[in-house]
């Protein structure tokens, strides 16, 4: 796609170095046949001969080099006016710039692609175009922009201001960059670069690209969900995948964890019930020694002797408390334990049933049975906006893509949108309302899944 | 009344609660592990050490025909007169009841029972049945000929 710039810097141009030796060679050329002229004839016709020669091949020069003067000035207005709109969306540098050009057309062009997602990038664009103003400024001040502005002479405009000041054969660079080119610096030329109440076809073009690469993306992305439910097998269906199980695979795989979570609770309720089993042996043991204890002070009436054995007998009452409270909560919580797995998998087969009834089918889902061919509709609609955008001259079949004034990308993005709905088709009705089975019951069995959690109550 | 004693050690042996005299009681211990007895009879549960020394023990439910719960642990509660003792087996720890807060009260005078009590001790609650341990066990072991009775003269008589 051709940028919307000037004639001159489409043509191929004569290379302005080669333009100073060509005027050298016409004005000594000239003063030899003037010379030759006036050794040849005498008089008044002698003299007006050698005006005239040296007339012509002034003019001559002077044409030459303005042409190559005006070529570099084209170069340069366009490179202004391409930092003034923020780049190019363009590849390649339009043809006729010369490397140094180049490099900075093409470092603009990609810094303005990354500050859309770097900060960095933006602060070095606004440095780009800082400079540029400044480096205009200087220029219809008549100034050199190396010489006034030291911030240039290390900027990113360096090089290229560099390069310009050294074509130059004489006088400062305001004289490669005439006054008198409208389309270089001169009144308003920079300040507003197209006429005023016209759409900038820079900025329409900018946002076609734009547009034509989201469009790009939008149908990379639907072949790759039609290529994955168009793949999809029962097998990749209970892969790992979550995004492709369905509602009651994932019920299904939330009992799973919470069996096996239980499980392992189960088998340290298990380990902690033998420890307890323990516990209550010692206890015994505990309650047998004071019970002997007592036995012993009762039958031979030593105060002293049923005093350590009451001391005994309270150590094992308290060791008693103990692995009674121990086996108590132990119970407790393995009748939960077994309470919980039961809730469990009545709560399971009850959100399989409200899902199947939800799908208006009394079996169970088992795969999305939603969007195949409405996907395939979409790609082909996407497609086909696709192509409208890559050919502008098939606009007539579908609306035009809106266009916004620069500036506004935000509603510009706004539009786009909103012409998508205007354009809306049955397929894309569905995409916007959402396929009413598949959608709905994903939040309905997540809604089920988040009553199996702890905090939820199971008993509803 | 009082009966003068210290105190009784009281379990269960089927919906009856029995109690032993603390004068009559050598000590308690668990009785999981029995060294089993060749040729045995049903009444001998087998032989239990108590302070280094073997002490047969007696099953008095299967004796008594008092169903009781074979569960583990069970213990045995040992019954000293001089230097002979036996225990028997009871289902669970006994409780020592302070002679204080018992009674006696008058033996069954079931002829068919025999002198199978030896006397009954009441609380305020609770009603424990005293029996003539010594003899049940002559009964189960019996004494060799030529060799002195357990059985002290005055329970005899």
């Amino acid at each position: 796609m051709a940028l919307p710039v000037e004639e001159e810097t489409q043509a191929p141009k004569q290379n302005p170095m080669e333009s100073v030796p060509t005027g050298v060679v016409v004005t000594v050329a000239t003063a030899l046949l003037a010379g030759i002229v006036g050794l040849l004839l005498h008089g008044v016709l002698g003299w007006i001969l050698v005006v005239v020669i040296a007339g012509g091949a002034a003019y001559v020069a002077s044409t030459i080099t303005g042409a190559a003067t005006q070529d570099e000035s084209g170069h340069a207005a366009h490179f202004l006016k391409l930092l003034e709109g923020g780049g190019s969306w363009e590849d390649s540098p339009p043809s006729g710039f010369s490397h140094a050009w180049k490099a900075v057309y093409e470092r603009v062009n990609q810094l303005e692609l990354e500050a859309r997602t770097s900060m960095r990038s933006r602060e070095e664009l606004e440095r780009f175009h800082k400079h540029a103003d400044m480096a205009v400024s200087m220029i219809r001040e008549g100034k050199d922009p190396l010489t006034e502005v030291a911030e240039l002479r290390v900027g990113p405009l360096h090089g290229l201001l560099e390069s310009m000041k050294e074509g130059v054969i004489t006088g400062p660079l305001v004289s490669r960059l005439s006054l008198g080119e409208e389309e270089l610096i001169g009144d308003d030329a920079l300040g507003s670069p197209w006429p005023k109440g016209v759409p900038d076809p820079t900025a329409v073009e900018r946002e076609r690209v734009r547009v034509r690469s989201g469009v790009r993306n939008l149908v990379r992305a639907i072949d790759e969900l039609v290529g994955s439910v168009g793949g999809g097998t029962p097998a990749s269906a209970h892969g790992a995948d979550p995004s492709t199980r369905t509602p009651a695979q994932l019920v299904d795989q939330v009992v799973l964890t919470a069996a096996d979570g239980i499980e392992d609770l189960a088998a340290g309720l298990m380990r902690a019930n033998e420890l307890a089993s323990v516990a209550e042996r010692v206890t015994n043991r505990a309650t047998l020694l004071a019970l002997n204890a007592s036995l012993e002070a009762t039958r031979s009436g030593s105060e002293a002797f049923a005093a350590i054995a009451e001391e005994t007998r309270r150590l094992a009452e308290f060791a008693r408390e103990a692995t009674d409270t121990i086996s108590r909560l132990s119970s407790e919580i393995e009748f939960k334990v077994g309470e919980t797995i039961t809730a469990i998998h009545a709560t399971s087969e009850d959100a399989k049933t409200s899902l199947a009834a939800y799908a208006g089918s009394s079996e169970p889902l088992h795969a999305p049975s939603v969007g195949r061919s409405d996907l395939e509709s979409l790609r082909q609609r996407a497609r086909q906006i696709l192509g409208v955008l890559e050919d502008p001259h098939e606009t007539k079949d579908t609306p035009p893509l809106p266009v916004s004034v620069p500036g506004n990308e935000d509603g510009q993005g706004q539009e786009v949108a909103d012409e998508g709905r205007e354009t809306a088709s049955p397929t894309q009705a569905i995409v916007e309302k959402g396929p009413a089975a598949a959608d709905t019951l994903s939040t309905e069995g997540i809604l089920l899944i988040e009553g199996l959690k702890p905090d939820a109550h199971l008993e509803s | 009344m009082n009966l003068g004693t210290r105190g009784a050690l009281t379990f269960p042996l089927g919906d009856y609660w029995f109690a032993v005299r603390v004068e009559e009681a050598g000590g308690v211990l668990e009785a999981d592990r029995l060294a089993q007895l060749p040729g045995r009879t049903a009444p001998i549960a087998g032989l239990a050490a108590f302070r280094g020394e073997m002490v047969p023990v007696i099953d008095l439910g299967a004796h008594l025909g008092i169903d009781t719960p074979t569960r583990s642990p069970r213990y045995a509660l040992v019954l000293a007169r001089g230097v002979d003792r036996f225990a028997i087996l009871i289902p669970e720890i006994p409780k020592l009841v302070p002679g204080r807060a018992l009674n006696e009260a008058p033996a069954p005078s079931d002829p068919d029972l025999g002198d199978l009590f030896e006397s009954v001790l009441e609380t305020e609650t609770d009603r424990y049945y005293c029996l003539n341990y010594w003899r049940i066990f002559e009964s189960i072991a019996p004494v060799a000929p030529g060799t002195a009775s357990r059985v002290p003269a005055a329970v005899e008589n």
